[in-house]
């Protein structure tokens, strides 16, 4: 799921913003679960790149190697004195990178023709649960109990009538169905480039209908 | 900031009639609590303001920058109206009908936003963007043409003679479109049937997906359109023959006349059905 908001996220990070831009984007913050989660995930990332520490190894392979390519001592200083640092929109545009990589060669794997070697198949029960859904799960959940409160707030501030209450009820039961039956199909059949997306592309529509509903159930008149 | 109130406190029901000019430039906003919001396009450059309310109602009209807004209240909070109101063509329009307000429009050739909550949505005419919201109303558009933008939770979503890029979303409800002219179209429904009858055009993107309910296409003899059919559990027919290829599990695609348009049909487990234009029907009676 996207926003206008979510690629400005690493801008206001690196404070590279204008004040009614930081502006804007912290009252969009206030309402929208998903960019919150995005900025505390990537306030983490660059939490932790922050505090690497730039330790020399335990054992400095590099003075053997350098006697016997024939490299002089100062080279061997500079290279010591070398600091590379990343900005936020680096390291994600490089986590992005590499997660599409990593997709990328999962996805060629998962389409390759069958080869006359020995292919060892794993049992579907034995499939682990991809990791994004597990993440998304967690994200929803927590959507959905900010949209099961705003719904009762709603119908009591007489904005939401019971009816549309429980319409909104069942139509989030309805994409939850749908989920589920999209989970047991990848069971089945893990590999399947149409049921994984499938799966991603209905739980990206629960996301916006989370939003979206939450959005409305809070919205003044 | 322009500010009056149009109505007075009277003993009983009570209907307000009042207009205004208005420039280009400027744009209306109506916000109703509940009843019915009818706009008509008129040739006059001014606002025509006829509502029915409660004796105990105001209705606030307001002018801010460029902005006019038209709403009511009463002492106790919203209040219930019904508008009819007559807009220059050319006026871009945004209606909020939260919750429980109908909303109508004819003849507009502008902008038009609406979202409700509980009540239907029907707009004949818009141009640029046009985007259409309701929780548990139908939506229906019709003669509009730009960046066209439908969403409908529970109620299903009707588009008819529209050009330019779509986009419709439904959970529970279908969604038809029919003599579309459009080289971009999605339309995606978790428990809802889609249907589409319109324009293949070369390059075009085209894309309709369904959980559970049918997709029904159109194409038109002569387009030049790569298919890509997704399913589960659903079947596949088509009213004229088909040279499958790429087939896996779940997919297979084919190519018809040069393929230069991309044309993307999903159901997890609904039936997929491509036929010529016209003929959808036909097979569904």
């Amino acid at each position: 799921m996207n926003d206008q908001w979510t690629d400005r996220l690493s801008e206001y990070l690196d404070d590279e913003l204008d004040q009614p831009q930081r502006a804007a984007l912290e009252a969009h913050l206030a309402g929208c679960e998903v960019c919150t989660q995005t900025l505390a995930e990537l306030r983490r990332v660059v939490g932790r790149a922050q505090g690497l520490d730039d330790r020399p190894p335990a054992t400095d392979l590099w003075p053997g190697i350098a006697t016997r390519i024939g490299v002089s001592t100062d080279d061997l200083a500079r290279r010591r004195v070398r600091r590379i640092s990343f900005t936020v929109p680096q390291l994600i545009a490089a986590s992005i990178v590499l997660v599409a990589a990593s997709a990328g060669v999962v996805w060629m794997l998962s389409r390759q023709e069958p080869v006359s070697a020995p292919v060892t198949s794993v049992p579907s029960s034995q499939a682990r649960p991809v990791k994004w859904v597990a993440r998304a799960d967690s994200s929803g959940d927590h959507a959905v109990e900010e949209l099961r409160l705003a719904l009762q707030e709603g119908q009591r501030a007489g904005r939401l009538s019971p009816i549309t209450v429980r319409k909104i009820e069942h139509s989030l039961a309805v994409i939850d169905s749908a989920i589920a039956e999209a989970r047991r199909a990848l069971e089945v059949d893990p590999n399947s480039d149409y049921l994984n997306s499938h799966l991603a592309d209905t739980m990206r529509l629960k996301m916006q209908f989370l939003r979206e509903a939450n959005r409305i159930a809070t919205a003044q008149t | 900031m322009l500010y009056f109130l149009v109505a007075v406190a009277a003993l009983t029901q009570q209907d307000t009639d009042t207009s205004f000019a208005v420039r280009q430039g400027q744009r209306l906003e109506v916000n109703d609590f509940g009843g019915q919001v009818v706009i008509k396009a008129w040739r006059q450059n001014s606002i025509r303001i006829r509502a029915s309310h409660g004796s105990r109602d105001y209705i606030r009209v307001s002018n801010v920058g460029s902005t006019i807004s038209i709403g009511a209240s009463s002492r106790h909070g919203p209040a219930m109206v019904d508008y009819e109101l007559l807009v220059p063509a050319w006026l871009p329009l945004t209606v909020s009908g939260s919750p429980s307000a109908e909303v109508n429009i004819e003849g507009t050739d502008a902008e038009v936003s609406v979202e409700t909550v509980e009540g239907s949505i029907r707009v004949v005419g818009g141009k640029g963007n046009v985007s259409l919201h309701t929780v548990e109303g139908s939506v229906e558009l019709e003669g509009a043409s730009g960046h066209i933008e439908l969403n409908s939770v529970d109620g299903s979503i009707d588009v008819r003679d529209v050009s330019g890029e779509i986009t419709a979303e439904s959970v529970d409800g279908s969604i038809t479109l029919l003599d579309i002219e459009s080289a971009d179209v999605d339309a995606s429904s978790v428990d809802g049937s889609i249907e589409y009858d319109g324009t293949i055009k070369d390059g075009g993107r085209y894309r309709f997906q369904s959980h559970d309910g049918s997709v029904s296409v159109s194409v038109p003899e002569r387009a030049n359109v790569t298919v890509y059919v997704a399913t589960f559990s659903g079947d596949f027919d088509s009213c004229f023959p088909v040279t499958l290829k790429d087939k896996t599990k779940h997919r297979f695609s084919f190519t018809l006349g040069t393929g230069t348009a991309r044309l993307e049909l999903e159901s997890f487990d609904g039936s997929i059905n491509l036929c010529r234009p016209g003929q959808i029907h036909q097979r569904e009676d």
